[in-house]
């Protein structure tokens, strides 16, 4: 997007939106700081607000100048850039989301208190604006498609927050055997007038918003369509990035039919599989930790970080590309991979692929085919026939409660769909780190695995 | 009677025969009785529906809607005369008879009533000298109260349910009805009464204001207009008649002109046979990506299986069709929507693409040079580039 621009005029043009991007933040400091002695009456946190907010002001200033001296002393250094181009991989990427979200789980009782998520939105605000600087990463990040994503990743951990903050607080009531707070505060309220004047209000409010971004943000309108050619990197709407991303893995009919309906029938299915009675009508977390993390799994790992990943780290030819990382057409990476029935029969047992002869009647080519991937069909029935009643082994602590209290239908639905849902980072890892293609490939048939 | 096992009727009648006498003596345990009676499913409406009133309200819940509509057909039955009503409730209309000294009058048995017909008779009860309280409409549309007014004619208490009613015939004297689990219990399971009788009611006889039915079969003559006339008829008769046929008309004209629309005067599409120079003019390893643009093919001089061929590639990526690029750098096509990767012989390496690329069939033309016909395909995965047609041997 600046690429004709040299860093310099990239900087004039980047620094008004800087600067008042700092001093927004600035002002946010400065109204909580506000709020804490005011409201709470808490000298001490509101000074420290206002000390941060005082730093953004001073950010602000040095973004304002355009120098790129100054400036070089409100971004990222350079050498932090290429640890963290050199560390992002998908599997550091994946992984570590994962490992964030889940000590962020372990650790709730102390970051939804509200200072604590402050200062972890102030966190994020200063790594936006500090990485804005670099042009690799402004061009991603400002680019009309992607703003709405920026916007989703605040939005999401604002909600996140809110009801992770509510949980810990029904979470804490329960434990010391009181009311959720729901149970409590539980006025009845009308649809006309209460409800409706609400809708009302966010209509008009969402309708001006929509129409501001409409004229402040261009449309990103591209070349006329073409059968023949296809942009790079060709990129699905943002909502559907996570299945774009899931298409990387599976063949179109599983990732693009299957796992989708899956998806929908699994969501379906919930109210028939839960048995947890709790947790009806207010927030909590501990009453339901089995379901509360399967969720959240399934929504913020499997989908929001896949769209994030789509927007901002896949690049042309769907290569993977580092935060500050120029998007080059040409980058090599090497993804030389291989299926399962070539790694168990050339590789591991040194003969040639059986492969049928296409004279051969229809009967003996499935039965070669058949040989051919017999390692992966095997352990595909294994995968969803034999490992969920191994799941509900006595050893096992985590399904064998679930297995007692739902029975054995109940249980395989569940266990099957938990098992769907697991395939895709099984599947994603087997990509990574040994070159997996297919478990199952069986391209005269159009099945693939 | 009260000897032998009790029909609901039986017990109804006794029932009122204790209230009117002696009044009501509710038992404690009768309660119990009517709430398991209710739990279990093969007693007489009437047992099973039992609720008490009297002076104990015990779980009246238990009674459902049925249940309650049954009590009141039973009543309404046992109000009904000798002639016309079930044998065991010609007993029970006696007692009542006796009790509050007046002769039923309903003609029909009104168990097996529909409410229409209830109705119809209610208005020639109406017609006939009849006491008000025995009114089988208001028996029928406010069923609670029926027993109540039946019962006690002269002293009008509140509605009354039957469990009160068999609470108040377990007297001192007499035994009394059983639940059915007292019934299992003392070894005697109460026979099921029998069915009472369905009598089809008469006819209801027909207003004056409705039409009457032979005087319009006078007034339609049969139409002897002929073959067009009635099928004008059918067709535009009526304002529906006249839209439907619009419709079906406008329906049949937008079917001809869109098979009209799948036979175009002129295609612009570029035709499935082509012409792409001179075999000569490929040098070993060349890939020319140049009509790719308009017909979606590279046309490659490379080997396959060790022998030198001309073949032209299909540009549609066998994962979900997109149209990947020729690399020169990389030596590879790759497809920008999921990063699927093919060699320049067209075989897939990396990415989700799960077969190879799709060979056109080629052909060197009668004038030399080599010609592409895209509406035939060549499948590496079947073994069919081993066909002459897909490759041009140099």
């Amino acid at each position: 997007m600046h690429g004709h621009l040299t860093y310099d005029e990239f900087l004039a043009s980047i620094s008004g939106f800087l600067c008042s991007y700092y001093l927004a933040v600035a002002v946010m400091n400065g109204l909580f700081a506000v709020y804490q002695w005011k409201v709470n009456g808490n000298q001490r946190l509101a000074v420290v607000w206002s000390v941060v907010g005082l730093v953004c002001v001073i950010m602000g200033g040095i973004v304002s100048s355009g120098d790129a001296g100054m400036i070089s002393y409100v971004s990222v250094p350079d050498s932090i850039k290429n640890m963290i181009d050199a560390a992002m991989m998908p599997v550091t990427y994946s992984l570590g989301t994962l490992a964030i979200l889940f000590a962020l789980f372990i650790t709730r009782e102390y970051w939804v208190k509200p200072n604590m998520a402050w200062l972890g939105l102030n966190l994020m605000l200063i790594f936006m604006g500090l990485s804005i600087a670099d042009v690799d990463f402004a061009a991603i990040v400002m680019k009309p498609d992607n703003v709405p994503i920026v916007g989703l990743i605040f939005l999401l951990a604002f909600f996140t927050w809110l009801a992770t903050y509510k949980a810990v607080e029904n979470d804490r009531r329960i434990a010391q055997g009181e009311l959720p707070l729901e149970a409590i505060d539980n006025e009845k309220v009308l649809v006309w007038p209460d409800l409706v004047y609400t809708e009302l209000i966010c209509m008009v409010g969402l309708t001006a918003f929509l129409l501001l971004w409409a004229i402040v943000l261009q449309a990103p309108l591209e070349e006329p369509a073409s059968s023949v050619k296809t942009p790079n990197p060709s990129k699905a709407p943002w909502y559907f990035l996570g299945l774009q991303e899931m298409l990387v893995y599976y063949d179109p009919w599983m990732a693009g039919v299957m796992l989708p309906n899956m998806v929908v029938a699994g969501l379906m299915a919930i109210p028939y599989i839960d048995f947890n009675k709790k947790g009806n009508g207010y927030y909590t977390i501990n009453e339901r930790k089995f379901a509360y993390l399967t969720f959240q799994f399934g929504f913020l790992v499997l989908w929001i970080t896949l769209i994030v990943m789509g927007t901002f780290l896949r690049g042309p030819n769907w290569n993977f590309f580092g935060f500050y990382e120029t998007w080059d057409a040409h980058k090599v990476q090497a993804m030389n991979n291989v299926d399962l029935s070539q790694l168990f029969w050339v590789d591991l047992l040194h003969q040639p692929l059986p492969r049928p002869d296409p004279a051969d009647p229809f009967l003996i080519k499935t039965l070669i085919i058949f040989k051919r991937e017999v390692i992966g069909i095997l352990g595909l029935i294994g995968y969803f026939a034999i490992l969920p009643p191994l799941l509900a082994m006595k050893e096992k602590r985590l399904f064998q409660p679930l297995y007692r209290r739902m029975g054995l239908i109940r249980y395989m639905v569940m266990a099957n769909l938990f098992l769907w849902m697991a395939t895709l980072p099984i599947k994603m890892l087997a990509r990574w780190t040994m070159d997996m293609k297919y478990f199952i490939s069986i391209p005269e048939y159009f099945i693939n695995f | 009677m009260a000897d032998q096992d009790p029909s609901i009727k039986d017990i109804l009648a006794q029932a009122r025969s204790a209230d009117g006498g002696a009044g009501a003596t509710p038992a404690a345990d009768d309660t119990r009785d009517a709430v398991e009676s209710a739990e279990t499913g093969e007693l007489p409406a009437a047992e099973k529906s039992a609720a008490p009133v009297g002076g104990e309200k015990v779980n009246p819940s238990s009674m459902s809607v049925a249940d309650m509509l049954a009590v009141a057909r039973g009543e309404s039955a046992a109000t009904g005369s000798e002639d016309n009503s079930p044998e065991e409730s010609g007993e029970a209309d006696e007692t009542i008879a006796a009790n509050t000294g007046e002769a039923p009058v309903a003609k029909v048995d009104r168990s097996s009533m529909s409410v229409a017909d209830m109705l119809a008779s209610a208005q020639d009860d109406g017609a006939a000298p009849a006491p008000k309280e025995k009114s089988p409409a208001k028996a029928k549309t406010v069923p609670k109260a029926t027993p109540a007014v039946a019962a006690e004619a002269d002293t009008p208490v509140g509605p009354r349910e039957t469990a009160s009613v068999l609470a108040a015939a377990r007297t001192g004297t007499q035994r009394g009805p059983r639940s059915f689990g007292e019934a299992v219990e003392a070894d005697e399971t109460p026979a099921k009464p029998a069915k009472p009788k369905l009598e089809v009611p008469p006819a209801p006889r027909k207003s004056d204001f409705l039409p009457q039915k032979q005087e319009k079969a006078d007034v339609v003559a049969p139409d002897r207009r002929g073959f067009f006339a009635m099928t004008t008829k059918v067709f535009l008769g009526t304002p529906l008649a006249v839209a439907f046929t619009s419709m079906g008309l406008t329906s049949l004209l937008w079917t001809l002109g869109f098979t009209r629309f799948m036979f175009p005067n002129v295609l612009t599409e570029p035709p499935t046979k082509f012409k792409v120079g001179f075999p000569a003019g490929y040098s070993p390893g060349q890939v020319e990506a140049k009509y790719k643009a308009q017909f979606g093919v590279w046309v490659i001089r490379w080997e396959y299986e060790g022998e030198s061929q001309i073949y032209a590639l299909k540009s549609v990526c066998t994962h979900l069709g997109c149209t990947p690029n020729w690399l020169e750098g990389e030596q590879k096509f790759k497809c920008p929507c999921h990063g699927s990767g093919f060699y320049k012989n067209g075989m897939h390496f990396e990415g989700p693409a799960p077969r190879p690329l799709e060979r056109y069939a080629i052909r060197v033309a009668d004038d030399g040079q080599l010609e592409v016909d895209k509406s035939r395909k060549f499948m590496e995965e079947v073994g069919q580039w081993t066909d002459p047609n897909s490759y041009v041997s140099v």
